[in-house]
């Protein structure tokens, strides 16, 4: 398919080095439209860890009334303790509340200052994986009309959004590779072409000793291969190095905000991006050298 | 090892084989009642004939706008006849598809007037990438680049820029490119017309002794004085039509009337 003789990659080092600033220009353009893609899924990648994380919670925190004595408390927990599904109950104090939210926090912090009595008690029950949502939701309906419950947190709704946020995500990410993929024929497209004009001498004598069509395109396909791996590769360093800065300056404080410890791309779907753009950047000097010096 | 693209253009000829013996005596090319023209009304060549033998080394010679470059582009299809045939080895040039055009070209060594060098590559490169076309190793794209530079006089040159060159040495490394590959014919379109008259010998000499290894030479020049130095066949294009001159003797105007109707 593609001639990747010692010939085709000679030439093809013999080009770059004579348009590297041509290459360059390239490469940055297509690295501006492959960070894009690449932010894109490195939210889609970390949203549905958390989707995972909190799909299903398997939890209930049932927030008490102000008002509840501790003979309410007894009493809920034992009813608890009856219900089919329900595997622990633990009861939380507002100060114990107080304490674990702001277990990680700068003790001169604004959420640190605030009074245990901000953190409403509440008893946080463990449900046996194979509760389906809608049993929660049963359960959770008994406890509403109970007269010390405040109010019953299943993280459901929450859950819901998250699966909706994530969808959207990938079609997100699904336009935006569309316009990484007009973005790479364009740019690699048109810089060949280019590049195809500054050596016409060259295609012209390769034409007079009995060149095909593909001996002649061959080295500018590789370099347009090698454009689009490049910027993919750069995107993914630039982003890497954002996700490195970003993470270290707000270290533990993402992670107890959602729930899971942010992490990079995974190394499949990165390398994957370089070959995407490798292909695409080989398809795109394809396509714009259709029409060739003709002698 | 030449891979399947590169096979070459010219037919095997070897006797009690496809062909028979009597096709190496054929021409190696036939103009019949060639047309061109560039204008509507103006022919540049009208109903030319032409038979040029294996082995020869004719000059092609003619007022400017004659046809001589025409004729040329013709034969290594960078233009395309407007009627009749011409017979390279057998085969109809007018008729290949755009295709097989490189696969005739790689039969055929070109030299031009500018070149047609690549002036960032060095020698060794511009007179290499016509095998490099063909798929050979580079171990025997080395020797053969080797014995090209040899034989024009740039032995050790390989690793010089082509565009630093003089004229004449430009041109010497133009004729290696078009006989590295040892082609059936060298065509020279006023190889000589930018440079001075004794290296315009020199490089004569070159195409003398390229033809006395039993290349067909085609030589389009308008420098009357190298028609004199050796007594070689002469063509003039006139008024669209090839007249035979021979040392200097008008001896027979090709007109479409052939004594012996060739077997193709």
């Amino acid at each position: 398919m593609l001639d990747l003789s010692s010939s085709t990659t000679r030439r093809a080092k013999r080009g770059l080095r004579r348009e590297w600033r041509l290459h360059a220009l390239s490469v940055f353009s297509l690295s501006v439209a492959f960070v894009c893609l690449a932010a894109a899924l490195l939210v889609v990648t970390n949203l549905q860890a958390i989707e995972k994380r909190w799909a299903h919670a398997g939890r209930a925190s049932i927030y008490l009334k102000d008002d509840a004595t501790s003979s309410d408390v007894t009493q809920l927990k034992n009813a608890l303790a009856k219900v089919s599904g329900v595997t622990a109950v633990r009861y939380v104090s507002s100060g114990q509340a107080r304490d674990v939210f702001t277990k990680d926090e700068d003790p001169k912090g604004a959420l640190a200052a605030l009074p245990a009595e901000a953190f409403p008690a509440s008893l946080e029950v463990d449900v046996a994986p194979d509760v389906t949502d809608e049993g929660l939701t049963e359960i959770v309906s008994k406890l509403e009309k109970l007269p010390a419950v405040d109010d019953v947190e299943t993280y459901q709704s929450w859950t819901e959004r998250l699966a909706r946020l994530v969808r959207g995500g990938v079609a997100a990410s699904a336009v935006l590779a569309v316009i990484v993929l007009l973005s790479v024929l364009a740019v690699v497209g048109s810089t060949m072409r280019f590049a195809l004009q500054r050596r016409r001498a060259e295609v012209e004598v390769l034409r007079l000793v009995g060149a095909t069509d593909r001996f002649v395109k061959a080295p500018f396909v590789v370099e347009g291969s090698l454009q689009g791996a490049m910027g993919a590769a750069s995107a993914i360093a630039i982003l890497g190095a954002m996700f490195v800065i970003v993470h270290s300056r707000f270290d533990g404080e993402l992670a107890a905000l959602i729930g899971v410890e942010p992490s990079f791309l995974p190394w499949p779907v990165a390398l994957g991006m370089i070959a995407l753009g490798a292909m695409l950047g080989a398809a795109a000097a394809s396509l714009g050298l259709r029409k060739l010096v003709q002698v | 090892m030449a891979n399947e693209e590169s096979r070459p253009f010219r037919p095997k000829l070897r006797a009690g084989a496809r062909f028979g013996s009597e096709a190496a005596q054929r021409p190696i090319l036939l103009f019949e009642d060639v047309y061109k023209s560039y204008r509507p009304g103006a022919p540049v060549l009208r109903g030319m004939n032409l038979v040029i033998e294996r082995g020869e080394f004719v000059f092609f010679t003619g007022a400017s706008g004659a046809g001589k470059s025409t004729l040329l582009r013709l034969l290594y299809r960078s233009e395309t006849v407007d009627e009749g045939r011409i017979l390279f080895m057998g085969r109809d040039v007018a008729r290949l598809t755009a295709d097989s055009i490189p696969f005739l070209r790689r039969n055929i060594g070109c030299v031009f007037q500018d070149f047609k060098l690549v002036a960032s590559w060095s020698v060794y490169e511009n007179v290499a990438i016509a095998l490099e076309v063909l798929g050979l190793p580079q171990r025997l794209v080395r020797s053969r680049v080797g014995e090209a530079l040899d034989r024009v006089g740039l032995s050790g040159r390989g690793g010089d820029p082509a565009g630093v060159l003089s004229g004449g040495e430009q041109q010497r490394v133009a004729i290696a490119r078009a006989i590295v590959g040892e082609p059936a014919l060298v065509l020279a379109d006023e190889p000589t017309g930018n440079l001075d008259p004794q290296l315009a010998i020199d490089i004569l000499g070159l195409f003398e002794e390229i033809h006395e290894s039993g290349t067909t030479v085609l030589f389009a020049t308008h420098d009357r004085s190298l028609l004199e130095i050796r007594p070689r066949r002469v063509v003039v294009l006139d008024a669209g039509k090839a007249v035979d001159v021979r040392a200097g003797i008008a001896t027979k105007q090709h007109d479409g009337d052939f004594d012996n109707e060739l077997p193709l």
